[in-house]
């Protein structure tokens, strides 16, 4: 598994340096931009910097900006990772060297794992130049919990990368990209707690928001950045995101068996 | 003249086969407007819309609703212009376009028809979500109902302007997602779909006037929401009819500086 995680990183490295994806860099950059632009524009202008007591009750803080901000960057880095890895077999398909990875006896799991790591090199860029932007626009990370919202981070990476898995798998099948991928990024952006607490939501639509590993990664990395909280006080919401992880895991590998075995009994016809 | 319609009804039917086929169509210009409508809306639960604040000059804390819906639907008409601009990049790799361009025909009502197609095939759904939320809301009555049909026309020429414009600029180039960025989100933020205009600061206002729908947004909502007469909103429809003006410009002015430059640099296919 290692030496495949090692060389379809170097394959992918190769390729990025030799066109560097400057156009999808910058384009990250901008969507985090405006997102924060508009919640500043609708706190400080629109509402005076007036928030109603309830998303206080809901958060425990008082800080919009920082929950918003934190919820662009989360939420575009999720949007990155899905991309990456669950789009790496559809490309794959589409240059005709699929085949060719499902002839070979590599590990499944060794190349999406190279495919996610080589293509955190470009969303690292992304996830800090989006926070540097929230800087200015006045986020407040003075109460942060270093170890804590690392572990989480890593946490909230590996759930997108299990929930990719499945995407990746339905793309295949259905041999599309753009209605997949963008009714799951818009319905996450709904209900997921982006830009605001999910319990403002009807019940149907917050008990659809716990099957997104998003909804639960936000709240708890939330929780050790604004909060200072420690691991333990959002064991609640991690516990549920390694649940989440687990079966979006699983699943996503059932099904890339499926489609790896279909795939192949069309060749073979 | 008659000559012109053959070209715009052809493109048009053209339109309609290549793209219409599949129900596919729906997801875009049905639910993920719904589902971005909603984003909105829930965006302002957070804040206090109980007190006053610069907000409710403009629009009171019940018609949060409607006016985002109005918002929306003039963006989703956009939008699905948006869309037929993205098909252009397919047309050039399979080649029709050099075809089209190698005839006589006037590019102008090649662009327009293309337009028109996806304007009116695509968003008549999310027009009826619009005209159920309203009445959902329930907080709107409109004072002048002739008021309806003109914006809705206005919104219609602005819209297939804007689509030319956008088609015409992806004749320029193949990355065209680029222009998706630097222009649809600004026109999301900025055009008064989600902000009212008069709240936005002096050089979010400069940027929105660059925008043929922030002028089509505030004439429908003064009709609809306020009950404005035509006299009142005259003056923005002037302004609206010169902004359609200077992008029909714009548009051949492009289309002849694209031609030219495929000349030079090779095929329509190659660049």
């Amino acid at each position: 598994m290692f030496l495949t995680i090692q060389a379809t990183f170097r394959r992918n490295y190769l390729v990025m340096r030799h066109s560097l994806p400057y156009t999808s860099i910058i384009g990250s950059l901008l969507s985090g931009f405006y997102m924060i632009l508009f919640s500043y524009l609708i706190y400080k202008i629109m509402f005076n910097g007036k928030l109603d007591d309830s998303f206080i009750k809901y958060t425990g803080s008082s800080d919009y900006i920082t929950f918003a901000v934190l919820g662009s960057t989360v939420y575009i880095l999720s949007i990155s990772v899905l991309l990456i890895v669950s789009r790496s077999l559809i490309s794959e398909l589409r240059q005709g060297t699929l085949e060719t990875i499902f002839l070979s006896p590599a590990s499944r799991q060794g190349y999406f794992l190279g495919c996610m790591l080589q293509g955190l090199m470009l969303v690292g860029i992304e996830f800090i130049g989006i926070l540097v932007m929230g800087f200015f626009f006045g986020l407040d990370i003075t109460n942060i919990n270093p170890i804590s919202a690392s572990i989480t981070l890593v946490l909230i990476i590996f759930s997108f990368y299990s929930q990719a898995l499945v995407l990746g798998a339905i793309m295949v099948w259905f041999r599309d990209t753009y209605i997949t991928q963008n009714t799951l990024i818009t319905l996450m952006g709904l209900i997921s707690g982006v830009s605001f607490p999910i319990e403002y939501l009807p019940d149907w639509l917050q008990y659809l928001s716990k099957i997104m590993p998003l909804t639960f990664g936000l709240v708890a990395f939330r929780e050790t950045i604004m909060l200072g909280g420690e691991l333990v006080s959002s064991f609640e919401s991690i516990s549920y995101l390694i649940m989440l992880t687990t079966c979006y895991f699983l699943i996503g590998k059932y099904l890339l068996i499926k489609v790896e075995k279909n795939i192949l009994e069309k060749i073979t016809e | 003249m008659k000559n012109l319609m053959t070209i715009f009804m052809a493109e048009f039917k053209k339109s309609h086969f290549l793209y219409f086929h599949t129900n596919m169509i729906y997801f875009s210009l049905l639910v993920w407007p719904i589902i971005l409508f909603f984003s909105a809306y829930y965006s302002f639960k957070p804040f206090d819309t109980k007190s006053e604040n610069v907000l409710s000059e403009y629009v009171s804390n019940q018609e949060i609703g409607s006016f985002l819906l109005i918002g929306y639907l003039g963006y989703i008409f956009y939008f699905s212009l948006m869309q037929s601009a993205f098909q252009m990049a397919p047309e050039r790799a399979r080649g029709t376009l050099e075809l089209i361009f190698l005839s006589p025909v006037s590019r102008l009502a090649v662009i327009y028809g293309r337009a028109m197609a996806n304007l009116l095939e695509g968003v008549w759904l999310f027009f009826v979500f619009t005209v159920l939320g309203l009445f959902f809301f329930g907080d709107i009555q409109p004072h002048n109902w002739w008021g309806i049909p003109l914006s809705l026309f206005l919104l219609i020429i602005s819209a297939v302007v804007w689509g030319g414009f956008l088609n015409a600029i992806f004749l320029f180039s193949r990355d065209a997602g680029f222009f998706f960025l630097i222009i649809q989100e600004p026109l999301l933020l900025f055009s008064g779909v989600r902000i009212p205009i008069p709240v936005l600061p002096i050089w979010g206002k400069f940027i929105s006037y660059l925008f043929p729908l922030s002028y089509v947004l505030l004439i429908y909502r003064e009709i609809v929401m306020r009950g404005a007469s035509l006299f009142e909103v005259s003056t923005m429809i002037y302004s609206l009819l010169v902004v359609i003006i200077v992008f029909i410009l714009l548009t051949s002015w492009i289309i002849r500086k694209a031609e030219k430059n495929s000349k030079i640099n090779g095929s329509m296919a190659l660049y």
